[in-house]
């Protein structure tokens, strides 16, 4: 089964999105910042990335940035529920930065499982 | 070398000795005065060295010669000639004029005619003594000037100077003094106390003693009243001056207006207060996202657990009911601190502006008028053309709130003025050469200072509570600088409250994110045609065909045509014509498998939860609905 990297400070919504992740029978491995997952990371491990972008230690940008250098082929989801505003919001800069997709908070769990499935779907992978 | 010439009345004369002659020569001929001796034939009878020098000529050149011969005949005719005559008859003389004398060019003199009566044989001569006064004049002529020059630069200055007696009543007031104190009549200040200009007489009375004792005092920002009796602002200092003669005393005041500094310092204070208060609350909008998706998220695994229509997923739906209130509500305080990413495209602020005012026409209360002036109709600034629907509606409607037991006017002008005058005005740097300008005048109850003030707060509100959130302001606040606009208000209690907005008018356009793969169908279900076509302005060049349906039939006949089955439904339930039981039953009649957006107000009806529950909608949006909203739900729907 695919296997999806869950990156967010606030443990209830990480603890939240593991469950329904667990629930489709997707591999989970999460961190609880930046620094823990770039830590951790093995490429040959993860298959897609799910990423909060305003956190302690190591912010979500530089997160994607680094593990774009480590796995060029890694699809990558932000998720935020704030951050600046405007063409270089939080976002538009992690789209920018190689995003697959952006969805920001709160957002519907359904919403976010459709993209993954999206991005994980045979004809993505090429 | 006649010394009796030297003795007026001749009464005492005696032999001069030619020793006292040298002696007399000497005194004359060193005089710097030029010294003539005339008689009645207007003939030199006798000159000095000094004259001979100021003409260059020599004694017997000029002795024996007429005035007419050296001074010019014109000269001599229109200005000695007439005083000579006085002299003759008893007078003495004495003027200033100025001559052309060679060498020197024209130079000024004092000129004093003195009759010689000589041992009583009445007056035959005249004593003409001519001083060369030019330097002492030009001095004069150069300290007039100056004092003129100042006169005028205090005159024209924008600062007032006032000087008064220690009692107060005024001496002196200068032009920029009675301009800044709205008054027209120069000789009533004159009459006029300055201690009239203070709202208490101890004020004045406080800063005259501290004058006495300190002589130099800078008093800042005082409040005085105008002549009209208006309150403005003045920074005032103060000095203690002394006649000449050190016994009379003066209090010299510079007023300058202090009203637009005021207004300036005013402004920066609330923007920087804004700001901070955004910044707080941005960050607890923040958290509360991050909650809230916990709380949906887990709603929704409980709902996948439970059978349709059960007891406890309508409870559950009620909950994701109130995330998402709790969602419009953490976006509106991002949207006020600015947190909210705008999708903006180039939009016509006539467009939203009329089709706003068509909107808020079609609800108001029969007692208010609303009326347009539009002096340019075709500019377009860069937004998201729903944010600024927000912004118009918001403006629109406190306006007409404030009227709404009285009645009035709502006045709605916009026009386009420079990027310059902005800056002037407004005092803050400029992104565009030109601004639009629109404003909305209310006549209704106005605002107290102190509400003023508070205005764009977040969640500060006059209503009741439970009606409205205090967030309208703060929203429209929020869009405004993001649009790198500003937004100021005045108001007047009983009188009613001005809102002026300045947007920067596009310089170039942006054009609308394209979605790719083939045209798709949106069916937009909305009782009012407004809020579709600002729907439609917004999705304009997305890639969609936009249907537009107002009532059942028209919903109905959408399905009738096979083959055009729509791709996707946005349904504002706030429709009047198709209520949400309606669409409902339309939806599934028809077969249809188009996915649904739905956007409802905050609270939804029971109707509106039970179409939410059916499983036929995709996305829920709630009011106020952003275009990057809408363009995300529609993404994740197709």
């Amino acid at each position: 089964m695919p296997r999806v990297l869950v990156i967010e400070d606030e443990i209830e919504l990480r603890e939240m999105i593991k469950t329904s992740l667990i629930r489709r029978k997707y591999t989970v491995l999460e961190a609880a910042n930046g620094k823990d997952a770039l830590s951790h990371f093995k490429p040959s491990m993860t298959d897609l990335v799910v990423t909060d972008l305003i956190m302690p230690e190591e912010d979500g940008l530089k997160v994607i940035m680094k593990l774009k250098e480590l796995k060029p082929s890694l699809k990558i989801i932000a998720i935020s529920g704030g951050g600046k505003a405007g063409p270089g919001g939080y976002l538009n800069l992690a789209k920018a930065l190689g995003a697959h997709a952006v969805l920001s908070k709160p957002f519907s769990i359904n919403d976010l499982i459709s993209k993954i499935e999206e991005l994980l779907s045979p004809e993505q992978e090429n | 070398m006649k010394p009796k010439e030297k003795q007026p009345s001749g009464r005492d004369a005696k032999k001069v000795t030619s020793h006292e002659k040298e002696i007399s020569d000497n005194i004359i001929n060193h005089s710097r005065s030029m010294i003539s001796v005339i008689n009645k034939d207007y003939i030199y009878e006798k000159v000095n060295l000094a004259f001979c020098n100021a003409h260059n000529i020599t004694i017997d050149q000029i002795v024996g010669k007429s005035l007419a011969d050296i001074w010019g005949t014109q000269t001599f005719y229109d200005f000695i000639k007439n005083n000579i005559d006085r002299c003759f008859s008893g007078e003495t003389i004495k003027y200033e004029a100025s001559f052309e004398t060679p060498g020197y060019g024209v130079r000024y003199f004092e000129v004093t005619f003195r009759p010689l009566n000589i041992e009583g044989n009445g007056i035959t001569y005249l004593l003409a003594e001519t001083f060369d006064i030019h330097d002492t004049k030009q001095r004069e002529i150069e300290i007039r000037e100056k004092e003129q020059e100042l006169k005028k630069l205090a005159t024209n200055l924008p600062i007032g100077i006032v000087r008064c007696l220690p009692d107060g009543s005024i001496i002196h007031a200068n032009r920029a003094f009675l301009d800044i104190m709205d008054c027209y009549d120069e000789n009533s200040i004159k009459k006029a106390n300055f201690r009239s200009f203070y709202p208490q007489d101890f004020l004045f009375d406080i800063q005259c003693e501290q004058l006495l004792e300190k002589h130099i005092v800078n008093f800042g920002r005082v409040s005085l009243h105008d002549c009209i009796g208006k309150e403005i602002s003045c920074r005032i200092s103060g000095f203690l001056a002394f006649d000449s003669t050190s016994t009379n005393s003066f209090l010299d005041f510079v007023v300058e207006d202090a009203t637009r500094e005021l207004m300036l310092e005013n402004r920066l204070i609330q923007a920087q207060k804004l700001e901070t208060i955004g910044a707080l609350a941005g960050g607890i909008a923040h958290d509360f996202n991050n909650i809230l998706t916990t709380i949906s998220g887990y709603s929704e695994l409980i709902m996948e657990d439970l059978p349709q229509n059960s007891e406890i997923s309508e409870k559950v739906s009620k909950i994701q009911g109130a995330v998402l209130r709790a969602k419009s509500i953490t976006n509106q305080i991002l949207t006020f601190s600015r947190q909210v990413e705008q999708d903006k495209i180039a939009v016509s602020v006539g467009e939203v502006l009329s089709e706003t005012m068509g909107f808020i026409k079609s609800s108001i209360p029969s007692n208010i008028v609303v009326q347009s002036k539009f002096f340019q109709n075709d500019v377009k600034v860069l937004a998201d053309p729903t944010q600024l629907f927000r912004v118009f509606i918001n403006l629109m409607t406190n306006a007409i709130q404030a009227m709404e037991e009285h009645g009035g006017t709502l006045s709605v002008t916009m026009e386009v003025i420079e990027g310059k005058l902005v800056k002037n005005q407004l005092n803050k740097d400029i992104v565009a050469d030109e601004y639009v300008f629109i404003t909305f005048k209310d006549t209704g109850k106005g605002m107290e200072p102190s509400v003023l003030s508070r205005i764009f707060e977040p969640f500060f509100t006059t209503r009741e509570i439970g009606k409205g959130t205090g967030l309208g302001l703060s929203v429209t606040y929020g869009i405004i600088s993001e649009m790198e606009g500003e937004i100021l208000v005045s108001s007047k209690r009983e009188e009613g409250s001005e809102f002026f907005v300045y947007l920067p008018v596009a310089r170039q356009y942006i054009v609308n994110e394209i979605f790719t793969g083939p045209k798709k169908k949106i069916l937009f279900i909305a009782g009012n045609k407004h809020e579709s076509r600002m729907l439609s302005m917004a999705l304009e060049n997305t890639g969609f065909d936009l249907l537009y349906v107002s009532d059942r039939q028209g919903f109905v006949k959408a399905f009738s045509s096979g083959e055009n089955n729509p791709d996707l439904i946005i349904y504002m339930t706030e429709s009047g014509q198709v209520k949400p039981e309606d669409f409902m039953n339309i939806y599934l009649q028809n077969k249809a498998d188009a996915p649904c957006i739905i956007i409802t107000n905050q609270n939804c009806s029971i109707f509106e939860e039970k179409l939410l529950n059916s499983g036929i909608v995709k996305q829920h949006l709630v009011k106020p609905v952003s275009l990057k909203e809408i363009k995300s739900a529609i993404q994740l729907s197709v």
